[in-house]
């Protein structure tokens, strides 16, 4: 198979602002086609991931930019929808019709706990169902139960991610909460607390894909997608908003596991390779979990891994130096693409206080509803 | 509105009763200490899901068929519900914390449900009984739904 690239990154912060999902998507747009040193004329198809936007939102986006006839195709697989947007880039070019695309995402959403009827049933709306994070909880209770993980560590994981975000001009919230603040917040669903889950808000985060050739002649820090992976859970494999029950006996690998496994595969990869990590972390325990799933650490004792730094940015297995969603916010669409252009900074050298030394190859990963989830490994 | 006399000098037909998702309780809903969960298991996997199906969720394939499931089971996790559930929510206005969990049940599934119980007596292990009821009525038909609350009996499992 042939090699891909990312030529061109770029970013609108994640937050609220006063501006229509157009303007910020468009914003990113440019600056990742200034960033790649192409004009808006030379990308020949273009994908937009994004959630709760109308129907060819991509399209009303990036005309802004020039009028154009190119495919411009808006895709949705929830919060991997990043994921499975740029994996439709690296197929299109991997197919020879196209050497440059452009891969956008943008979200805006309304304020508060997300409209539940974009994923719940109504039956489960009116019993009281269709709260995210009281998903996330339950997962974290029976963890605690089975493994004895603590408060304290889900606490630290939110500790480490709204530290590192004060060095991120693109996160939502930059102040640092000490361990007694965050233990301390209200309780949303016990045992997860306010400053322990992440905020739904606006923002956009583009990339510029390219072939190897088109890369070598564009020239500028092409970074390698070594593997780009979304799969959807299997068989009652992820209990997760909207799940409505659960298997005792199917046993099937979380989304994760299965997504990080064929990505691995796929990148001629291992664990043992990665230096750096952006997770889902939509709620702190979330971030402990997918250290497991992850393969960071075996399955149960990812509370360890956190409680001995090993996650930090100076850590041996930095995870979250943009601050994860807990501080960025979580514009659905925008996430993933988000947590690629980090990496690509990364890769680059370009992070400033949160650069993890000699970063080489990175692993993003993002998980939904419906079980959607989307690994992509970056390599210098 | 309607005016009752110009009717009919009979009084009206009692609304009909209606699950609060088609084919997840057993029927009929006219005696509530009768109803059931319902399940589908398959022949071919083995494997039971929640509500009645045409289909097995896991194989996809017809070889199902129906069962009601057992009223016992134990709390595998549960959380406590601190703020108001977005979307037409038709718990108590102002809204209450409540216990939310996965019990487990014996036919090999856990199931989602309110817990109806004080927030600090909920955990995982605790035995819980079914119990079908009719929802807080708000002009339309009855809405016959569902919850667990522990039981007398039982030993806790895990």
């Amino acid at each position: 198979m042939s090699d891909v690239y990312i030529v061109g990154v770029g970013i609108h912060p994640f937050g609220r602002f006063d501006k229509s999902y157009e303007q910020i998507g468009s914003e990113a747009a440019s600056q990742a086609l200034r960033d790649a040193g192409v004009s808006w004329p030379d990308i020949q198809s273009a994908y937009l991931s994004r959630m709760y936007l109308p129907a060819t939102s991509g399209a009303r986006i990036l005309r802004r930019l020039g009028g154009t006839d190119i495919s411009i195709v808006d895709v949705e697989a929830a919060c991997a929808s990043g994921g499975a947007a740029l994996r439709q880039a690296v197929l299109a070019i991997r197919s020879g019709e196209t050497d440059l695309v452009m891969v956008l995402g943008v979200e805006k959403m309304p304020r508060g706990f997300m409209d539940p009827s974009m994923i719940y049933s109504r039956w489960q709306i009116e019993m009281g169902m269709s709260l995210n994070p009281s998903y996330w909880s339950m997962r974290a209770q029976r963890h605690m139960y089975d493994h004895g993980t603590t408060d304290l560590q889900i606490a630290q994981v939110a500790y480490k991610n709204h530290r590192n975000s004060v060095h991120n001009p693109n996160a939502m919230y930059r102040k640092e909460f000490s361990i007694e603040e965050i233990l301390h917040s209200p309780l949303v669903c016990d045992p997860i607390r306010l400053l322990e889950i992440c905020a739904p808000n606006d923002g956009a985060a583009a990339v510029i894909v390219a072939s190897g050739s088109r890369a070598r002649r564009i020239g500028r820090y092409p970074i390698k997608i070594a593997a780009c992976s979304h799969t959807i859970a299997r068989y009652s494999a992820d209990f997760r908003c909207p799940a409505d029950s659960m298997s005792t006996t199917a046993n099937n690998p979380g989304p994760t596991q299965v997504t990080a496994q064929q990505a691995y595969e796929r990148a001629g990869l291992g664990v043992e390779d990665i230096n750096c990590y952006e997770v889902q972390d939509t709620d702190a325990f979330c971030e402990i979990e997918i250290y497991e799933e992850l393969g960071l650490c075996p399955l149960g004792e990812g509370g360890k891994l956190i409680s001995e730094g090993r996650t930090e940015i100076g850590g041996d297995l930095p995870v979250n130096m943009s601050g994860g969603l807990i501080s960025k916010g979580e514009p659905v669409g925008a996430s993933h693409l988000g947590q690629v252009v980090e990496l690509v900074c990364q890769l680059r050298g370009q992070s400033g206080p949160r650069q993890v030394a000699d970063a080489k190859v990175g692993l993003a990963h993002v998980l939904g509803a419906g079980g959607n989830c989307a690994v992509t490994i970056l390599q210098s | 509105m309607s005016n009752p006399t110009s009717i009919s000098a009979a009084s009206p037909a009692k609304p009909a009763r209606i699950p609060i998702r088609e084919g997840l309780l057993s029927t009929p809903l006219t005696d509530l200490s009768a109803v059931r969960l319902m399940g589908s298991r398959c022949t071919s996997c083995g494997e039971t899901s929640l509500g009645t199906s045409e289909v097995c969720a896991n194989c996809g394939r017809d070889t199902v068929t129906s069962l009601p499931l057992s009223r016992r089971g134990h709390v595998w996790t549960y959380t406590i519900v601190r703020h108001k559930p977005p979307g037409d929510y038709k718990g108590p206005d102002p809204f209450v914390p409540f216990a939310l969990g996965l019990v487990e049940l014996p036919e090999g599934l856990r199931v989602l449900t309110p817990i109806e119980c004080a927030l600090k007596q909920v955990r995982i292990g605790m035995p819980v009984e079914f119990r079908a009821f009719v929802r807080e009525p708000d002009g339309g038909p009855e809405v016959v739904t569902f919850a667990f609350a522990p039981s007398a009996a039982g030993e806790a499992r895990v």
